[in-house]
């Protein structure tokens, strides 16, 4: 069930460049599923006017988690908050998936926050993880601790995860492979895999009005039109998502 | 008991607070209870399906949104076979919101529109390259448009008027005459915003569509200015977000008004704002909207 409520901060930390927001709540983690994103904003303010769309790190019984990427006004002030103050919580949305038991993930960036997510619900896999530099690389130890084999990369080292993914290319054979980060990147990545699987899927983000498919805003041009983040994805089939 | 409803176009509301078109679609009956509601105005249909603008469509302004969608929508025929059924279950006044490149193309999804409240004519979009603002100019057009609908629907016909019209009040006149039966004051206001780091325009069309707090008193003026001369109901429209907003537009003459953007702030905005209207009225001893709004009149 969708809900929009108030929900208080129970914990802000840094975690490498970014910030770990954790609010508490007793029924995300009994209404959201894989895939779903929450939209995030500041009670009795006009001024950031949106809510901005965010993927679950985690859920817990109490609480649910977000990574925060400074990026603008919004973020800026989402990352600043402290322990008790207040934010509007509407969600869960979005289509949910069903992940796999095992499979590939694909993550720049701050891209590894749904993809965090979706591997708590498998038991094992193969995360390429790039980011611009190394303090950015996140969570490590904990997904090779749960039976994932990390491979990463870095652009102030080496090169971006598509290089990466091209180094490994007959890993990918016939696996179902889970992709988030900027346009870019998945761009890339159409390009290389393409060839390698029937089953890639890609997080998408855009900029978004609602969250529930009423503003028609948050548009992925795809090859039977344009479709919504909000509404038919965040997860799409790469194979879809048209960058012509 | 406070009576909220109110009549206009032969029709009466339970309430005047109406769902502005293109802001909500069906998925928002998971969050809000749309029988409370006055009435909604499902976004703009076209004759042919609407691709809409490439993306980036929106994004936000200081207390506003900037908004370049570009009336993306499946088209009349599909809605009345896929959308139709489920709005006419929603317990709430239906309005549909139509639009046209031509006056032809009026006349035609006029002809084809049934089984709704009313009809919401836009003649006030900034974000399509044919129609929409072109037509909300110019009064001659707009008594076109308007006249053309109204001759194709025994439907109450409302018009939704542009602020970028040199002299609004020529146009909802113009309107009137055509035959319109109310007027909607107002879309929003054609803006524009630049990318700092590529020193272009954010949207590919350039301009977008400004609303939000951001552009309240400029949109209240406005209906202050057609209330204040024309002879048809104004249904108020521009950066609503509570109840005290929304008696300022009674004041200015609005007979019902329409909630937009808050709604991507604060979904529930509807329900509170009617929740507290009712308050208010509660409080200050009123039993019906004609109360609320004498207590200005004198």
């Amino acid at each position: 069930m969708v809900t929009f409520r108030i929900l208080p901060v129970i914990e802000n930390r840094v975690l490498g460049p970014y910030t770990l927001l954790r609010i508490k709540d007793r029924n995300m983690h009994k209404e959201a599923k894989c895939g779903q994103f929450v939209m995030v904003g500041f009670p009795s303010s006009l001024d950031p006017f949106l809510l901005r769309p965010l993927s679950f790190l985690s859920i817990a019984e109490d609480s649910f988690s977000l990574l925060i990427k400074k990026k603008g006004r919004g973020t800026e002030k989402l990352s600043e908050l402290s322990v008790g103050d207040e934010l509007k919580i509407l969600g869960p949305l979005g289509r949910y998936i069903i992940p796999p038991k095992s499979g590939i993930l694909i993550a720049g960036g701050i891209g590894i926050a749904p993809l965090y997510y979706q591997s708590l619900w498998m038991s094992h896999g193969i995360l390429f993880y790039g980011a611009k530099r190394k303090r950015d690389i996140l969570f490590s130890k904990d997904f090779e601790s749960r039976g994932f084999t990390v491979k990463t990369i870095t652009e102030e080292e080496r090169g971006t995860v598509a290089d990466l993914v091209r180094e490994n290319l007959e890993i990918l054979e016939g696996q179902q492979i889970f992709i988030c980060g900027p346009d870019a990147m998945i761009k890339a990545l159409k390009d290389i895999i393409g060839g390698y699987t029937k089953q890639a899927f890609v997080y998408m983000e855009r900029r978004m009005g609602c969250g529930l498919g009423g503003c028609k805003s948050c548009a992925v041009k795809t090859d039977s039109g344009y479709k919504l983040v909000c509404q038919d994805g965040p997860v799409f089939p790469l194979k879809e998502v048209s960058y012509d | 008991m406070i009576d909220l409803s109110v009549n206009f176009a032969g029709l009466k509301l339970k309430n005047p607070v109406i769902l502005a078109s293109g802001v909500w679609d069906l998925p928002y009956t998971k969050i809000i209870d749309f029988k409370k509601l006055g009435g909604v105005i499902y976004k703009g249909l076209s004759l042919m399906p609407r691709e809409g603008n490439p993306p980036p469509r929106i994004t936000e302004i200081p207390c506003g949104v900037i908004n370049s969608i570009g009336l993306a929508n499946k088209g009349i025929k599909v809605f009345n076979r896929e959308v139709l059924p489920e709005l006419k279950e929603l317990g709430t006044e239906v309005f549909l919101n139509i639009f046209g490149e031509s006056i032809e193309e009026f006349s035609k999804i006029s002809s084809l529109i049934r089984d709704v409240s009313g009809i919401e004519v836009n003649i006030s979009c900034p974000n399509v390259e044919k129609g929409g603002v072109y037509f909300g100019r110019d009064p001659e057009t707009a008594y076109q448009v308007t006249k053309a609908v109204c001759e194709n629907t025994d439907l109450p016909v409302i018009v939704k008027l542009t602020p970028a019209a040199s002299d609004i009040v020529v146009v909802a006149e113009a309107c009137q005459e055509a035959g319109a039966c109310a007027i909607t004051a107002v879309n929003t206001f054609p803006g524009l915003v630049i990318d700092i780091d590529s020193g272009k325009p954010l949207f590919e069309r350039v301009v977008g569509g400004v609303s939000g707090p951001a552009i309240k008193p400029l949109a209240l003026y406005k209906v202050y200015e057609v209330s204040s001369n024309v002879g048809i109901p104004v249904i108020g429209s521009g950066g609503i977000g509570n109840y005290e907003d929304v008696l300022e537009y009674f004041f200015a003459g609005a007979t019902a008004i329409q909630l937009g953007s808050v709604i991507f702030t604060n979904p529930l905005a509807p329900i509170e704002i009617i929740d507290n209207i009712t308050k208010y009225a509660k409080e200050k001893g009123y039993s019906n909207l004609k109360e609320i709004r004498r207590c200005v009149d004198g």
